[in-house]
């Protein structure tokens, strides 16, 4: 579904030029459940960015798929996200002037689909989360977790091949935090999904099929995760000799 | 696909402080400027509108007004009967002479000023066909009744039908009030052209005349016709022309009152600029998360640009909600508003909204909403996800 | 001012913000003044001109009502009066389409030196004006117009009389706002004749008192002499005259206060609006720094010295623009027939004053609101709030 073809990525900080990732290869197949971990500065949130088409890589080929990223202008790639894929982050990014079901309805805006239509898919997504008593409540009135859930049902309402999230858990106490690992996993397990997260999260290793590991920009290879149960164990993906 | 209209409205609700203020800077510009320019607007289509296509003004060689000028009686008993002049069913001649005098009024508050008596006959109401006694009744020729102009009469609010003027050198008796659909004859009083004449000691009694063109003749060659006359040094012109000319230092008091409105809508820009880009630093993760969801670029600027113009209409509605009774408070606790410092006779005005002000004004608001949500609206646009996402 | 970087970095922080709401401010400063030079060329006028020496006499009739020319030597031999001159309006016009563009009035020669001494003028131009029959006397104002310089030939044609005149400027009347244009009775009168006409009308006679506090007693037995005549008249001090014979300019003058006062509260908005932004982002800070153990009161004194800061530099930008746009105005509008001294457009040093005070007052006005609160939070209020 996802794949990484010797990506670099470098930008400029004031007088130097910062190498956020070096030689990155890889691949996602797809219905994957991966998790990106890495110490503080190691690119991971970079990578992130680049497969799900935020960002453009400095060097490299990105595929998501079957499409080569680097063929699609600004506005193509903006219709490719709102197309296949799905996005949560950290600080939950809802539109604090929309209730949960308009900001979980939002994605649909982007399609031909009438409004009747638009309201069940995403009363569906937010069935889904668990979230159908708060549908209309505002974001401000939603705890923590449930903002998150709201998030995630927004990720799904479109249907994507892809949820991708960047550091999910990292504003949420540990039940919730439970709660939504356990959701991203339902997302692969009944629907299919290929998502990919990057955290520092050590709970989330127990949820995902596969974990890879950065460092300092450069890939180290992966491990399986806890889920990764009846399959067979993951070969090490990507360039083993990743130089320093 | 657009983003929803409601996302810019709520979004305004969302911040009610710096929307309010911003709404209050862009209501108090539009306040402002359209009493103003309603105040010179009035002044504009008082003297524009008054005179009659139909009819020529008669005045000396050289003078440039009505009270400044002599008709000799010889020249009116003669010129009146020439040809392409209009006469009424008993075939008079529609020709009015008129002897124009400016003297003190004094006004209830204490102050004084020149108000235009015009001495007439009885023929001129004929000639003046837009003028029309609305309450009350013509003068009778040497009664000393006086008819006073709508102006007039609401600015000496105590002198009513039945009570007594003082101007010239004696007293006169109001017996009614004229209109002339908001042309500058409300501001005159009308008197009997023999009473003036002789409260004045004009030795000369008109000092010119109005004559009324007949349907179908040709304008131009009465004009020269009178002009050309060797025995007298007369100048006839359309009353449209004349009063135009007399318009055009209010043309400079209104290109005046626009230079300042449109100073005064820079600085709302500025306003307006500055609160739309503390808007835009608010929601960068907002917009970040919006493009990464996939709407384009064009769709966050439309968004926000909405949002600019809102504001702007917002304030304009309430600026004009405000101006409109605050115009007509103002000039009537003033008794109107008067003008023509250097002209010798005062125009009454009442500083009234008309919808030319206000299209002016949605005009003004407009601007400032474009003018000043525009670059923090193609900011939102151009942020790159990424870097808002990280901001946020 | 230990603080003064400190302040002034805050307000360089947000570079286009500062720049922003200066230049709002700065703008509606500049239309403060300019409206302000309009009541203010009005009282500027009235001081400049008036003295409390010098009486008008005019026909309690009307300005337009004439009045007998011999009242100007009865006038004289009132006991008390130093001198009288008739003033009878010309309405000269240097271009027929233009219009009156500046007053002028046919005077007495030999008189006019005396009555109005006090506008001090120099002794050639009066001199000048004594030897040539055709001399002019002419307001700075009017001469700067028209590029004027004594010896000039200068030829007006009259609105109100049959008459074109031709004229030599003898000097200039030297006060700073002063349109006005005299010249000889002997010469107008003269020119009258012979076109058949014979004048012995004056439209107004000024005249001078020796002692100020004669003048209500003069001006009594001016009227008394007068009384029951076929011109009866009404003598008032300068000043007087000019309030009420502008009297009807004050419907409009009052407008103008109104806008003026509109443009005010703008300005308070768009400041407050700024200022209430710039303490919102900054509540983190001001927690860390009162943590740190800076007093509240401080931190209030500095964030409202950063309002009064930007909105004094952007008055005083904004005076500084309003001098160079009434320049303009003078030059493009300059005594419109409309407005007459209300078009003066002059900024004098007292209105720029003025504006820099109105601008530092509504800074610090502006700045306490948002700041007040936002000093006085609890730290562990704002801190929980923030992080």
């Amino acid at each position: 579904m996802i794949e990484l073809r010797n990506v670099s990525r470098y930008y400029q900080r004031g007088a130097d030029e910062v190498h956020a990732l070096e030689h990155v290869s890889l691949e996602i197949p797809a219905g994957r459940f991966v998790a990106l971990m890495g110490p503080s500065g190691s690119g991971k949130s970079t990578l992130l960015n680049i497969l799900a088409g935020l960002d453009r890589p400095s060097e490299g080929q990105v595929s998501v798929a079957g499409r080569k990223l680097a063929d699609l202008s600004e506005d193509e790639l903006a219709a490719f996200r709102a197309a296949h894929m799905g996005f949560v982050f950290q600080f939950f990014n809802l539109i604090p002037v929309f209730s949960a079901r308009e900001n979980v309805e939002l994605p649909l805006l982007l399609t031909h689909l009438k409004k009747a239509e638009r309201r069940a898919r995403a009363d569906t997504a937010l069935r889904i989360v668990g979230l159908s008593e708060r549908a209309g409540h505002m974001p401000s009135e939603l705890s923590g977790g449930e903002q998150q859930r709201t998030a995630i049902a927004r990720a799904i309402v479109t249907d994507p091949e892809i949820v991708v999230g960047d550091e999910p858990t990292g504003d949420l106490d540990a039940k919730n935090a439970e709660e939504v690992l356990g959701l991203l996993r339902t997302l692969k397990q009944e629907f299919g999904k290929t998502v990919v997260i990057v955290t520092h999260d050590p709970r989330a290793e127990r949820y995902v099929d596969e974990v890879f590991l950065l460092d300092k920009g450069v890939f180290m290879g992966s491990r399986p995760g806890g889920a990764a149960g009846a399959a067979p164990a993951a070969p090490a993906h990507g360039a083993a000799g990743a130089h320093p | 696909m657009a983003l929803p209209l409601a996302y810019p409205l709520r979004s305004l609700v969302h911040r009610r402080l710096r929307t309010g203020l911003t709404v209050a800077v862009v209501a108090l510009v539009v306040i402002a400027t359209t009493l103003f320019l309603a105040l010179v607007s009035s002044l504009r289509r008082t003297l524009v509108s008054t005179g009659s296509p139909e009819n020529l003004i008669v005045l000396r060689k050289g003078s440039d007004n009505d009270g400044s000028s002599q008709l000799p009686l010889e020249a009116y008993q003669t010129l009146r009967f020439v040809d392409g002049i209009a006469k009424n069913g008993e075939g008079e001649p529609l020709v009015s002479p008129e002897l124009v005098v400016q003297p003190f009024f004094f006004r209830p508050d204490g102050g004084r000023e020149n108000v235009l008596v015009r001495g007439v006959e009885s023929v001129s109401l004929a000639v003046h066909d837009e003028v029309k006694i609305v309450e009350g009744r013509m003068v009778e020729p040497s009664q000393g009744e006086a008819v006073l102009g709508r102006g007039v009469a609401l600015r000496y609010a105590n002198r009513g039908i039945g009570s007594e003027m003082k101007f010239g050198r004696r007293t006169w008796k109001v017996v009614g009030i004229l209109e002339s659909g908001g042309s500058s004859f409300e501001s005159e009083v009308w008197v009997d052209a023999r009473d003036l004449a002789a409260d004045a000691k004009r030795p000369i009694p008109y000092s010119g005349m109005r004559v009324k063109v007949a349907p179908g003749a040709d304008r131009d060659a009465l004009i020269r016709r009178i002009g050309d006359d060797p025995r007298w040094a007369l100048e006839a012109k359309p009353e449209t022309e004349y009063y135009a000319k007399q318009a055009e230092s209010a043309n400079t008091l209104y290109g005046l009152v626009v230079g300042l409105a449109v100073l005064a809508g820079i600085g709302a820009v500025f306003g307006a600029t500055n609160t739309m880009y503390a808007s835009v630093q608010a929601r960068i993760a907002e917009i970040g998360t919006l493009r990464a969801l996939g709407f384009s670029r064009a769709s966050v600027l439309i968004a926000f640009l909405v949002e600019s113009v809102a504001l702007a209409a917002l304030g304009l509605v309430v600026g004009v909600l405000v101006a409109w009774p605050l115009g007509l408070a103002v000039s009537k606790a003033l008794g109107g508003i008067g003008f023509g410092a250097a002209t010798f006779s005062t125009n009454v005005i009442t500083l009234r909204v008309g919808p030319f002000d206000v299209v002016v004004a949605a005009a003004l608001a407009a601007a400032i909403g474009l003018a000043g949500g525009l670059a923090p609206a193609w900011r939102a646009s151009h942020l790159r996800p990424v870097e808002a996402l990280r901001k946020g | 001012m230990k603080f003064f970087p400190f302040i002034w970095r805050n307000l360089m922080r947000n570079k286009l913000r500062s720049l922003l709401t200066g230049g709002a401010i700065a703008l509606a400063i500049a239309l403060v003044c300019i409206l302000r030079t309009m009541p203010a060329g009005f009282d500027y006028f009235l001081e400049q001109l008036a003295t409390n020496t010098r009486i008008s006499v005019h026909n309690t009739a009307g300005i337009v009502y004439s009045m007998p020319y011999a009242y100007r030597a009865r006038v004289k031999a009132v006991p008390g009066v130093v001198d009288a001159v008739s003033w009878t309006w010309f309405g000269g016009a240097v271009d027929k389409d233009d219009g009156v563009t500046f007053p002028s009035f046919s005077v007495d020669a030999d008189s006019i030196g005396v009555v109005f001494g006090d506008l001090k003028f120099a002794p050639e131009t009066l001199e000048d004006f004594r030897s040539h029959r055709n001399g002019a006397l002419v307001g700075r104002q009017t001469l700067k117009k028209y590029g004027w310089k004594p010896g000039d030939e200068v030829t007006l044609s009259s609105l109100v009389w049959p008459l074109e005149l031709t004229f030599r400027i003898s000097g200039e009347i030297p006060a700073d706002v002063d349109p006005r244009f005299w010249f000889q009775r002997e010469y107008f009168e003269q020119a009258l004749r012979e076109k058949g006409v014979s004048f012995d009308q004056a439209g107004m006679i000024w005249a001078r008192v020796d002692d100020a506090e004669k003048v209500p007693a003069v001006m009594r037995q001016i009227d008394e002499m007068f009384r029951n005549s076929e011109a009866e008249t009404t003598t008032e001090t300068e000043k007087s005259f000019f309030q009420n014979f502008f009297g009807n300019l004050e419907g409009f003058i009052t407008v103008i206060l109104i806008v003026t006062a509109l443009v005010t509260l703008c300005i308070v908005f768009i400041a407050a609006n700024t200022a209430s932004m710039a303490v919102r982002e900054r509540l983190r800070e001001l927690a860390v720094l009162k943590a740190i153990g800076f007093h509240w009161r401080l931190l209030f004194v500095t964030l409202v010295a950063e309002a009064a800061l930007l909105s004094t530099v952007a008055g005083s930008v904004g005076a500084g623009l309003s001098v160079g746009l009434t320049s303009m105005l003078r030059t493009a509008a300059g005594w419109n027939q409309q407005l007459g001294p209300l078009s003066g457009f002059v900024m004098t040093n007292v209105l720029i004053v003025q504006a820099l005070f109105l601008a530092f007052f509504i800074g610090i006005l502006s700045g306490v609101v948002p700041s007040f609160g936002a000093a006085r939070r609890s730290v562990a209020a704002t801190l929980r709030e923030v992080f």
